[in-house]
């Protein structure tokens, strides 16, 4: 136990006490920042109106004001202050969710009507065409003359950059909101009736539990987006430690210490010291960030009076969560122990561990599938595979929680697994450190494996 | 009487055989080491030194044959009264000496004050206290030797194993651990010392086991192989005709040092033989001395030898 212990001690001082560790516990959350948040931000801003000129063909000219009024009301719609749009935010809706999210992808709109009768067609169309072309308009938007009446008539939109999607979409939004308006005025619907027929339907929904009992009304927002956090942590946590772990196992054959640290200790006994005193290493990390994050929200909810963010849960959830998270991470920090075992140095290592980023990533794709029908037996399967048991299991609990013996049958994989990968790794390691500076093959490694 | 010797000796290896994969790195080797004594384990570059030593710490397990250690099949407590130093050895760079010497010493089962203390004395007697902060990788190379000396010994074991011990290591330093050798065994420690540099071994080994190719090829006291080996060699320092030692009945070899001529007798040709024919001659014989061969001759005409 001392030496365990020593072990451990050594890892989790000698990693803490960095520069390295100081500075990323610090600039972490500001990467992660820069890496969520300013994307988002990039992508809503758009420095200028786009200018929009539209030639309406249709007797009057009267889908024109409407599609006008609609686009430059969208533009300045965010005149709320950012504080109550948050608020909002946790309160709305999916649907109005999503409409806001796509609102703030585009921005205002300028639009400019264009006698159509003036002149002849052609003419019009050099002069904007040499408009767009010279920079003054953005793009232009020719409306057929039947379009109220023919179904199959379709409007034109001519613009330099056909890449702003955003911006195309909330042009073809208006103008179909107009035709459509239009076109069931002329039907004989009035203003009124119009309103009140076209009004949107939003679905509540009901939890019912397995015996059958219904809870209360929610949004299962909530149930969607812990597991994916958990499997973010996850995720993140093995991409900043699985390289630390990996180096941790390489180190001593780099510095030709393993000799003697074998003939004080069993290498089952070194493996597993380093795995405990790195992953304390990441606690610590990640418990500082908590707390400072925590801090930070309550901060915000202090101020920002958010009451209810749609997480509706047992609390034996949580346990699950953590339970999950701590076995997620230890059976790819075990598999970069093996690989670490195997190679000489941590760039070499770093090269065969690449494939487990993706068995990660795996794990996420597979919940989505799992999310929509939790009890296929698809679902019951994978959620069995140790590697991506931690997120897929995650996801059946909480979206239609299955027997606890499924439960538990997932657990003791998982941990069976990493007592295995572990118990390997030792192995890997005792015979493969003797070899210095040699690539061991696969055939190699199995020897070992029986040697030791 | 079996168990007698069992517990008189410090280790016993009994038929050793450890081969990886096609290649036989140890072939049936037997070999006792004695408590308080040094014995030198002696061979070639890949004769299995390395190989042995790391069966007898447990690093490795052997194919075939046992090992026993204070009488005892090896077990992790056991490796606590082991010091071993490694031909392969290297310190944790960036950490401090201090720490890194703790580390060792807790890995050990040597905790606390206990370890500070004996850190404190080492560092003293080999003139390292002042670089007990530093970080290994600001130490040359002979300082890291030496730190690494202190592992081997820090907790105080019965059995020290020495791989190449001085290699690399300027004069007076290999005089100053060679002292702490002498002394390590005038305190009733068990030394294994392994070595290809003959010199060395000839001056601090009580026994050696000489091996080549992973196989024994001698052993017993230094006075026992050397005294099998006959003392045929004379060295010469004469005036006069040098006509006698090319009599091919008499002499078998010359080799002309600076100041001397060593002369290998022939077979059945005697020294005082070869002093008569020489006086006969009308020499003036000026120096004529029998020679021991030296562990380093009988290390060139065994392994020579075996090929």
């Amino acid at each position: 136990m001392t030496k365990f212990l020593a072990i451990v001690k050594r890892e989790y001082i000698q990693r803490v006490r960095t520069k390295l560790f100081l500075f990323m516990t610090i600039l972490g959350p500001v990467m992660l920042m820069v890496f969520t948040v300013v994307p988002g931000m990039l992508m809503a801003v758009k420095t200028e109106d786009t200018r929009l000129a539209v030639l309406d063909q249709t007797e009057g000219a009267k889908l024109f004001p409407v599609v006008r009024d609609s686009l430059m009301k969208a533009g300045r719609s965010s005149d709320q202050s950012p504080k109550a749009e948050m608020v909002n935010a946790v309160n709305d809706t999916n649907q109005q969710r999503m409409e806001k999210a796509g609102q703030r992808f585009t921005g205002g709109f300028f639009v400019t009507a264009v006698d159509a009768r003036s002149r002849p067609l052609e003419d019009l169309k050099r002069e904007l065409n040499a408009k767009v072309g010279g920079g003054q308009l953005e793009g232009y938007l020719i409306i057929p003359p039947d379009i109220l009446k023919n179904s199959e008539s379709k409007p034109i939109y001519f613009a330099r950059n056909l890449s702003d999607l955003p911006s195309q979409g909330q042009i073809e939004r208006a103008l179909n909101d107009a035709v459509r308006r239009e076109r069931l005025t002329a039907a004989g619907v009035s203003a009124e009736a119009l309103e009140r027929l076209s009004k949107r339907v939003d679905l509540d929904v009901y939890p019912v539990n397995e015996k059958g009992e219904e809870g209360a009304r929610r949004s299962g927002m909530g149930g969607f987006i812990l597991p994916f956090m958990v499997a973010f942590l996850i995720y993140i946590t093995v991409l900043l430690y699985g390289q630390v772990v990996l180096g941790a196992v390489v180190e001593e054959k780099e510095t030709r210490i393993a000799e003697i640290l074998f003939s004080s200790v069993k290498s089952s006994t070194l493996m597993l010291g380093k795995l405990i005193g790195v992953s304390l290493v990441a606690l610590t990390q990640l418990g500082i960030w908590a707390i400072a994050f925590g801090a930070l929200s309550v901060g915000l909810l202090q101020s920002g009076g958010v009451e209810d963010i749609g997480v509706h849960l047992p609390s034996v959830f949580f346990v699950y969560l953590f339970i999950y998270f701590a076995l997620g991470y230890f059976i790819y920090a075990t598999l970069y122990v093996l690989i670490g075992s195997m190679v000489t140095t941590t760039q070499e290592g770093g090269q065969v561990a690449m494939p487990i980023i993706f068995l990660l990533m795996a794990g996420l794709y597979l919940a989505f599938p799992v999310m929509r029908s939790p009890n296929s037996s698809f679902a019951i399967w994978i959620s069995m595979v140790p590697l991506f048991s931690p997120i897929v299991m995650l996801v059946r609990i909480v979206t239609q929680t299955p027997p606890l013996w499924q439960i538990a049958l997932s657990m003791v994989i998982c941990a069976g697994s990493i007592v295995l990968l572990l118990w390997l790794a030792s192995r890997v390691y005792r015979v493969g450190m003797l070899m210095y500076g040699k690539k061991a093959t696969i055939p190699e490694v199995m020897r070992w494996v029986r040697q030791a | 009487m079996n168990e007698l010797t069992n517990l008189s000796t410090t280790v016993l290896v009994d038929k050793v055989s450890k081969s990886f994969g096609e290649f036989t790195a140890v072939n049936s080797l037997s070999l006792e080491v004695r408590p308080g004594r040094i014995f030198g384990l002696l061979g070639p570059n890949g004769a299995g030194k390395t190989t042995t030593i790391r069966m007898i710490v447990n690093i490795t397990a052997p194919d075939t044959g046992q090992i026993k250690i204070f009488g005892q099949t090896i077990t992790p407590e056991l490796q606590d009264r082991i010091g071993y130093l490694p031909e392969e050895r290297g310190l944790y760079k960036k950490m401090k000496i201090g720490e890194q010497l703790k580390f060792f010493a807790e890995l050990k089962n040597v905790k606390g004050k206990e370890a500070e203390r004996r850190i404190d004395q080492w560092l003293m007697k080999l003139g390292l206290s002042e670089w007990k902060l530093k970080k290994s990788m600001e130490l040359s190379k002979g300082m890291q030797q030496k730190i690494q000396f202190i592992t081997a010994v820090l907790h105080e074991p019965d059995l020290v194993i020495l791989d190449e011990p001085f290699s690399g290591l300027d004069p007076v330093n290999v005089k100053l651990l060679k002292g702490i050798v002498l002394e390590l065994k005038a305190s009733g420690k068990t030394i294994i010392f392994s070595t290809h540099q003959m010199e060395v071994a000839e001056e601090i080994c009580d026994d050696i086991c000489l091996i080549n190719r992973s196989r024994k090829v001698l052993e017993g006291s230094i006075r026992e192989v050397k005294g099998s080996f006959s003392r045929n060699s004379v060295a010469l320092r004469f005036e006069g005709d040098q006509g006698v030692l090319n009599d091919p009945a008499l002499v078998a070899d010359i080799k002309r040092n600076a100041d001397e001529i060593v002369v290998l007798l022939s077979e059945g040709a005697s020294a005082q033989l070869l002093l008569k024919r020489l006086i006969e001659s009308g020499a003036v014989v000026g120096k004529f001395e029998m020679i021991e061969p030296s562990l380093n001759d009988i290390f060139i005409a065994k392994v020579t030898e075996t090929v």
